[in-house]
């Protein structure tokens, strides 16, 4: 029978974890309030930022027009079968755990795009037509181009998405970061690992897809539940030296989109190269035309960079108000739990004591017959 | 009189204002521009400046430190790196920040980055003159 000292003893614990994950709980939603009122602020930048954008883009389509940044998909073909460029993903997710699936949710998703090889459907893949995510497109059309890696199985490469590579590191007496690199090219192909790099924001990215293999380039730490443009702008002149330098042929950025308090969905973007064949169907076709001052190879080169960093800075206030608002949920969750927890421990301790009381009554009346 | 609306959007601020209004002047990298209602398709840099807007027979003056402007018939947008109201605008800061840029640029220092000081003095004189203080 159980114990009453111990069913204390675990209910004092009980409480006190209940403790804790309340007062996580209040820390969260403050926070949260100032990490969503910096991404409400930043909103209406960010959208006229992209309509302009658009607009710009609509425009420039059919046109003469010399960008690196802006080409058609077959100039994106002609310029791989030149060089060898490789494929680099921004993935934005939260330097610690305790927030529920958030971190997890985007690492399915920066799975699903990062390994995508053009034989599966994807589920993203048709979000809302003019949004954004044009990799899976790039890729197609570079297959044909660019001797893809032949890969392995689907599901194999699925086992190791979900924790095939820890476990085989971990037969292997020690996950070095060598190690696991091995490790990651016996599940993937060598070329695989080597076509991707991948930039981390979040000390929970970094160690995830470093012990995958991959190839992390640059990562930053520290900085998720409060972002600061200066680091967005970082990656971004990252980004564009690499581009610019043919290095990467493609950038997308995969970060969790907040939509509300309690709906927080996974969102992948595709920064650069800007495919003026995906602008084409959205919308109205400009008759007139914009003019530019001074010209439009000036506006262009300052406005891009400028986009691409306010797109970046803009999905890390997304990403940092979802966090906070999944590590709400599940702060709340967890003292509600634990209340129950307690509540039933409660019951059960009143149960014990009282069997302890009957046993004892039973045993007085039992000696005082065996006198009689 | 006919209006346009005018939209001022910065990345941390969200609208610093949206109004319509009958007539803006503001200064691009090429240099001043009056925008009136129906004014062709228009993208444009600007450069640290006082903003002039004129709505409803009055003038009003707007801090724009940079940014980039898109015109359309109906509609100005502009995407500024920061934007401030006259009544938001830190004068001492200002004063201080003017005084600050221009000993560096009169140094003539090779390490001071020139561009960037004559950006953050151009910055201080448009807040000040926004203010409407005198500059020292």
């Amino acid at each position: 029978m159980a114990n009453l000292q111990h069913i204390r003893r675990r209910i004092k614990s009980v409480k006190n974890i209940q403790k804790i994950t309340n007062a996580m709980d209040m820390i969260a939603r403050s926070r949260f309030n100032a990490a969503r009122d910096a991404l409400l602020d930043n909103l209406p930048y960010v959208d006229k930022t992209k309509e302009i954008m658009r607009r710009v883009m609509m425009q420039m389509r059919g046109r003469e027009y010399e960008h690196p940044f802006v080409m058609t998909r077959d100039e994106l073909i002609a310029n791989q079968q030149q060089a060898d460029g490789k494929f680099l993903f921004i993935v934005i997710a939260s330097d610690k755990g305790l927030a529920g699936s958030f971190s997890s949710n985007v690492f399915k998703e920066a799975h699903d795009t990062i390994e995508y090889d053009g034989t599966s459907e994807s589920t993203s893949l048709d979000d809302d037509g003019d949004d954004e995510n044009f990799h899976k497109k790039n890729f197609d059309a570079l297959k044909s181009v660019k001797p893809m890696p032949t890969r392995t199985q689907k599901q194999q490469r699925q086992m190791s998405a979900t924790g095939g590579v820890a476990k085989a590191s971990a037969h292997r007496g020690g996950g070095t970061g060598s190690g696991n690199l091995e490790v990651a090219r016996e599940y993937h192909d060598a070329n695989y690992i080597d076509g991707i790099e991948l930039i981390t924001v979040g000390r929970k990215a970094t160690t995830h897809f470093q012990q995958r293999g991959y190839n992390v380039i640059k990562s930053y730490h520290g900085i998720s539940e409060r972002p600061q443009y200066k680091y967005a702008k970082e990656i971004a002149d990252l980004v564009l030296e690499r581009f610019a330098s043919g290095e990467i042929i493609d950038v997308t950025l995969i970060y969790t989109q907040f939509k509300s308090a309690i709906s927080c969905v996974p969102d992948d973007v595709t920064l650069l190269p800007i495919i003026t064949d995906d602008y084409a169907k959205s919308g109205a076709n400009l008759k007139e035309e914009y003019i530019y001052e001074p010209d439009v190879v000036t506006i262009l080169d300052k406005f891009l960079p400028r986009r691409l960093s306010t797109r970046i800075y803009g999905a890390m206030l997304h990403s940092a108000a979802s966090e906070l608002s999944s590590r709400m949920n599940a702060m709340s969750n967890a003292t509600d739990n634990a209340q129950e927890l307690v509540g039933r421990l409660n019951l059960f301790y009143n149960k014990v004591r009282q069997a302890g009381i009957t046993n004892e009554i039973n045993e007085i009346v039992g000696g005082a017959n065996a006198l009689e | 009189m006919s209006t346009i609306l005018l939209e001022v959007a910065t990345p941390d601020k969200g609208d610093v204002y949206k109004n319509g209004i009958n007539m803006l002047i503001t200064r691009s990298i090429v240099g001043e521009l009056g925008i009136l209602p129906k004014h062709a398709r228009l993208l444009t840099e600007l450069v640290p400046h006082a903003m002039r807007i004129k709505e409803g027979g009055s003038e009003k003056q707007l801090f724009i430190s940079g940014g980039f402007m898109e015109v359309t018939p109906d509609k100005i947008t502009i995407l500024a790196d920061a934007a401030e109201n006259p009544e938001d605008i830190d004068v001492e800061r200002a004063k201080s920040a003017y005084k600050r840029a221009e000993e560096r640029l009169s140094k003539k220092n090779p390490d001071i980055d020139i561009d960037r000081a004559e950006a953050a003095l151009a910055r201080a004189k448009a807040r000040l003159l926004v203010k409407g203080v005198p500059i020292p």
